[in-house]
């Protein structure tokens, strides 16, 4: 048991001591996770909508393929991300493999079924007497998806906050997509990944500490936000 | 404040929940400025033809025409109009200003905004420094009935739909609703179309009230309504039991029928002490006036009679009541032949 505990301590010291190279896989993490929750949610957020309120022809079939999607193990999407964007492959002309782009595609492709399944689910929850009171008021099409939204947003929040935890905490897409390069696409799970591997537990150790402070960090955030 | 031409008009309008058939309109107009009374039982369509005239959702069939024009698709500019106080109250999950607010922000007409909040808050007995900047589920469900009134009359809408709004107040809240549905109409000459169980109160305000019964209209006359079981008691002889002793007898009920109709110009009354006889009717029910009111578009009094654990409504001219020193607290007999009893 003693290595984990020397191994905590020496994380500590890492992450006290800026170890770039720690540092850079948060960075690194931080900025491709944001930046693919925010794409996903501007496009699952509309499409959680209509598939939620309007009742048309197929919506239970999307509905369940949108289901099924939430079951896709990352390394299958990695591997398929991949294939498009080798050089070989379909998107192969833009250079994205072994880059934070490339990750970013994955990570959409993993958070856009959570988030428009929830944003669905909460929005077919909403309480009937909504859109009536809605309507009766004088509410317009645009002001009847904003407040709507916006009645709902504790749900949606925690559509985002369950979405952004997924896309942060995976290893497969950020692996086979970016290839785990140093300074460069290494992100704190596929580094943690490495450093086990090396037996370098206390590094291990310094960037999962860092992952549950960022998530810690997040839902307090949220829980403050629920509280005003 | 005349009543003008009419504001609405409907014509063969049906309406259908998953193919059941809730409401059944051949012709209705409601007149511009009128107070038009919905009265019926539960699930008789009231609060299905009021979403209707708030133009929430397009009849199944059917057309609803809102001053002479064809009222669907509904244009933003007429829904705008019309607002309606639903049967039960929502509140948006924001502090209660915003919740008044919103109808007027979403016209992008806020002028002199908190001026207006006040005063629709003030309206139904709310103070603002009390209770504006509450949240919405800090407030009773009285006050939150009162607050989803006031979102509805700082809109000075033209037409304001109401859907039981004194049904969950306690009586100061429910004279602050009707004396704000009043002045509503005092102010900016407001259509009003309620639905409400306090008959008293309709037929003392409203120019016009319909009675709903299984999605269909009838003018008046349909108050006296009683449900089964009604149980054989001879051939082509069934009765209804009321209270501890008293029967209510009817010739038998049709096939699948058991909502019997007693119109109200077969019903007699007369104060017990001064009937001479009680032969040759085949119903003589015993009771008590409990309540009479003065209906203004007829000037005529209706008097509610309780007998046992039912009440009855009739219909009397002035004089009758003169003749017959009808009073509340006199007891009566009411009289009716079998025979005139309808099958709804
Ligand atoms: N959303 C709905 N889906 C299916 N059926 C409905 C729906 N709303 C109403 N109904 C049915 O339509 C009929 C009329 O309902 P409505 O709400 O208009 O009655 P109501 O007169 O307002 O009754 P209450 O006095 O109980 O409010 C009822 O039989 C009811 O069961
Ligand atoms: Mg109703």
């Amino acid at each position: 048991m003693d290595f984990l505990l020397s191994g905590f301590i020496k994380a500590l010291h890492l992450l006290l001591n800026r170890d770039p190279s720690t540092w850079t896989a948060v960075a690194a993490t931080l900025k491709v996770s944001t930046g693919s929750i925010l794409a996903s949610l501007a496009a699952g957020l509309p499409l959680g909508f209509v598939l939620g309120y309007f009742d048309f022809r197929g919506r239970r079939f999307i509905r369940t393929c949108v289901d099924t999607l939430l079951a896709l193990p990352t390394v299958f999407i990695g591997l398929v991300v991949y294939a498009v964007i080798t050089s070989r492959g379909p998107l192969g002309e833009y250079g994205l493999l072994f880059t934070l782009s490339g990750i970013a595609i994955g990570q959409i492709i993993l958070a856009l079924p959570i988030v428009v399944a929830l944003t669905a689910s909460t929005v077919e929850n909403m309480d009937s007497r909504l859109r009536l009171t809605l309507v009766s008021l004088g509410a317009g099409k645009k002001d009847l998806l904003l407040t709507c939204l916006w009645e709902v947003r504790y749900g949606l929040l925690a559509a985002a906050v369950t979405a952004y935890g997924r896309v942060m905490t995976e290893v497969g897409i950020s692996m086979m997509v970016g290839g785990n390069i140093k300074w460069h696409t290494r992100t704190i799970t596929t580094a943690i990944a490495l450093e086990t591997g090396k037996g370098m537990f206390a590094n291990g150790i310094a960037l999962g500490l860092v992952l549950i402070t960022i998530a810690f960090a997040v839902n307090m955030s949220v829980s403050f936000l629920r509280r005003k | 404040m005349n009543p003008g031409g009419p504001l609405y008009q409907l014509h063969n309008v049906v309406h259908c929940y998953n193919d059941t058939r809730a409401l059944s309109i051949d012709r209705m107009a409601i007149p511009a400025g009128s107070v038009t009374g919905l009265i019926g039982p539960n699930g008789s369509g009231k609060s299905t033809l009021l979403k209707l005239l708030a133009f929430a959702f397009n009849p199944t069939e059917g057309e609803i025409r809102f001053r002479g024009r064809m009222a669907y698709p509904f244009s933003r500019e007429v829904r705008s109009r019309v607002t309606l106080l639903t049967q039960e109250p929502y509140l948006l999950k924001r502090n209660v200003f915003d919740n008044i607010a919103y109808g007027l922000k979403v016209r992008k007409d806020t002028d002199r905004l908190v001026e207006r909040v006040e005063k629709a808050l003030a309206t139904v007995g709310l103070p603002y420094q009390e209770f504006a900047f509450r949240k919405w589920h800090e407030l009773s469900g009285g006050e939150t009935q009162r607050a989803a009134m006031a979102a509805r009359l700082i809109l000075e809408p033209e037409v304001l739909l109401l859907d039981e709004p004194t049904a969950s107040v306690d009586v100061e809240s429910a004279k602050l609703i009707r004396d704000a549905s009043l002045a509503a109409r005092e102010l900016f000459g407001t259509t009003l179309v309620i639905s409400s169980h306090d008959w008293h109160w309709l037929y003392e305000i409203c120019d016009n009230l319909l009675h709903l019964f299984k999605g269909m209209i009838f003018d008046s006359g349909m108050e006296n309504i009683l449900s089964g079981p009604w149980e054989k008691q001879g051939d082509k002889l069934y009765a209804k039991n009321i209270g501890q002793k008293e029967k209510i007898f009817v010739s038998a009920p049709p096939e699948g029928k058991s909502y019997a109709l007693i119109p109200e110009n077969s019903l007699s009354i007369i104060p017990m002490d001064a009937e001479t006889t009680t032969s040759h009717f085949d119903n003589r029910l015993e009771g008590i006036i409990t309540r009479m009111i003065l209906q203004k578009s007829s000037m005529e009094i209706i008097a509610s009679i309780m007998i046992s654990d039912l009440f009855f409504t009739v219909r009397l001219s002035g004089e009758t009541v003169r003749s017959l020193s009808l009073a509340p607290g006199v007891r009566v007999v009411i009289r009716f032949q079998k025979d005139s009893v309808k099958w709804l």
